[in-house]
């Protein structure tokens, strides 16, 4: 049987992304438009929304590079040098940079309609066996697509529609529950939003060790295990912070499933994406 | 038995370093390095380039134990932040398990300072690809005890002399892919594709240090010279983020990809 993924009701539609693909499989591009439930109260698309972007443009190129194999996302980078607002289209341009038998390595530049250098992400991908339950590529790889409906969009703000619960700031502890919106094709928490999570814990932390309006600008992102269960539980290490700028490092455990370390990501933040 | 069959193969990064290792714990491998004249850069401590080779190495060793019986590893894919550019040393890298999958491995590496109070210097992710060599995986006694040298320390180059590293032009830099700079399977060490990024980005930014880095590898370096060519992608109040591409420039190919996060010279 084949998985119908994503269901009527999920992020990935509701992001309203659009695609388009080349035709050899090795480039494809995916562009989000940037709403005002996406950005961080400084004003422009938080990290994690931006990397829940690149994961996508990322795992489906990918997913083609490693056909008739599936995949699962080894770990995803992120780098902003831009601000994203509100009303911008932030394009995610993704090209594979390796394609072997056991990895493939995308690397993904982002830019703005004006063609703005955005930021930078790679992401690697280990090259697994087909399950039958693995969506089929074909189906995602018309192009121009999209996934959006008319009636696609946030309701709320990113963070609100995750039931995101901030438990202690310092030590940037917080929940978030595994729901079906954000679950990806394997019914785990989808990888952008493990990113966004990490992105909210280590700007949690890091703004409560410094009292700066400290944004997210950089996310390392190693995946070790799925989010099944939840709530998925972060625990924030500040390595260190400097006048404008901190950095962490952050553990996300899956707290229903015996605290088991989902991922490990390393966090730097400033204030002055422009 | 310790290693691969030439007991000096490939070994010559890691003497250079000088970076002791013992496995305090299974697959938890300690290692220790002295903050040495030679391996210091501009900022007056250890340079960011060796710093991210003594997580390869430790890292790369803590994964390799855990690859065993099946294979043994190489380097893929390493990112790392680095919090203090001034240390007093010696410097501790810790390594531990993450994560061992079928085809891969995730080692866990910090560097913390003992002489500044445990301070942590950097913190990194190494990932490795589970291989299994012609000959079979090396031999190791357990728990491992790694040595750096046994020979007096003599007065070393510093690693831009040691490298030889060259400007080619005013965003690259280069090598000759040296025997000292192979790895036991011939290859260029990832530690030292890992200096090559920090001085192109070094250079490029006359001067900057290296912070962050992302390090893809994508392919292995055999033929040389090797070049590391950086574009600027934008500044912030952390520094400049920048690309770096490395290439075999006698194979003709790309042979990693770094973003790297270099603090600018004031």
């Amino acid at each position: 049987m084949t998985a119908v993924y994503p269901p009527e009701h999920h992020l990935l539609r509701d992001l309203r992304l659009s695609f388009d693909h080349d035709a050899d499989g090795r480039r494809s591009r995916a562009r989000m438009p940037i709403v005002g439930e996406l950005c961080t109260d400084l004003g422009h698309a938080r990290a994690g929304a931006l990397a829940t972007l690149v994961d996508v443009v990322g795992g489906g190129l990918a997913a083609g590079a490693a056909a008739p194999g599936w995949i699962a996302t080894a770990d995803l980078t992120l780098h902003l040098v831009g601000g994203a607002r509100p009303g911008s289209v932030v394009e995610a341009r993704a090209e594979v940079l390796r394609a072997g038998r056991t990895t493939v390595v995308i690397e993904v530049a982002l830019a703005d309609e004006l063609d703005r250098g955005i930021g930078i992400a790679t992401m690697s991908f280990a090259v697994l066996p087909r399950r039958d339950t693995n969506p089929e590529i074909d189906r995602v790889r018309d192009s121009p697509s999209t996934m959006s409906t008319q009636d696609s969009r946030l309701a709320r703000p990113l963070l609100d529609e995750l039931g995101v619960q901030v438990r202690d700031a310092e030590r940037g502890v917080i929940d978030v529950a595994v729901v079906d919106w954000s679950r990806n094709s394997m019914g785990a928490m989808q990888g952008g939003i493990v990113a966004a999570v990490a992105d909210v814990a280590a700007e949690t932390a890091l703004r409560a060790a410094t009292t700066e309006p400290l944004v997210v600008t950089d996310l390392q992102v190693t995946y070790l295990g799925f989010g099944r269960v939840g709530p998925v539980r972060s625990a924030v290490e500040v390595l260190g912070t400097g006048v404008g700028h901190g950095s962490a490092r952050v553990e996300l455990v899956d707290a229903g499933a015996e605290n088991r370390l989902m991922t490990v990501v390393h966090a730097a933040a400033t204030r002055d994406l422009t | 038995m310790n290693g691969f069959d030439d007991a000096n193969a490939g070994r010559d990064v890691g003497r250079y370093l000088g970076v002791t290792m013992r496995e305090a714990e299974e697959l938890h491998l300690v290692g220790h390095a002295a903050v040495a004249p030679h391996l210091r850069g501009p900022a007056g401590g250890v340079r960011t380039g060796a710093l991210l080779t003594m997580l390869d190495n430790v890292g790369g060793l803590g994964g390799g134990l855990a690859a065993l019986p099946d294979g043994w590893v190489v380097s893929t894919n390493l990112v790392a932040r680095v919090v203090a550019l001034s240390h007093a040393g010696p410097l501790r890298i810790d390594s531990g398990l993450l994560r061992r999958g079928r085809n891969n491995v995730v080692t866990g590496v910090q560097i913390r300072d003992e002489g500044a109070r445990d301070a942590i210097v950097a913190s990194g992710v190494l990932t490795s690809a589970i291989l299994v060599p012609e000959t079979g995986p090396p031999p190791w006694d357990r728990p491992l005890v790694s040595q750096a040298r046994t020979e007096p320390p003599v007065e070393l180059p510093s690693i831009p002399e040691w490298l030889g590293v060259r400007a080619v032009e005013r965003d690259a830099v280069e090598i000759d892919l040296a025997a000292a700079f192979r790895n036991p399977w011939g290859i260029l060490h990832g530690g030292v594709v890992a200096m090559l990024v920090d001085l192109a980005a070094e250079y490029a930014t006359g001067g900057g240090a290296t912070t962050d880095v992302v390090i893809h590898f994508l392919a292995p370096n055999r033929v040389g010279p090797v070049r590391a060519r950086v574009r600027a992608l934008g500044r912030r109040t952390d520094g400049s983020v920048l690309r770096v591409e490395v290439r075999d420039e006698g194979a003709g190919r790309t042979t990693a990809l770094a973003i790297v996060t270099c603090a600018l010279a004031r």
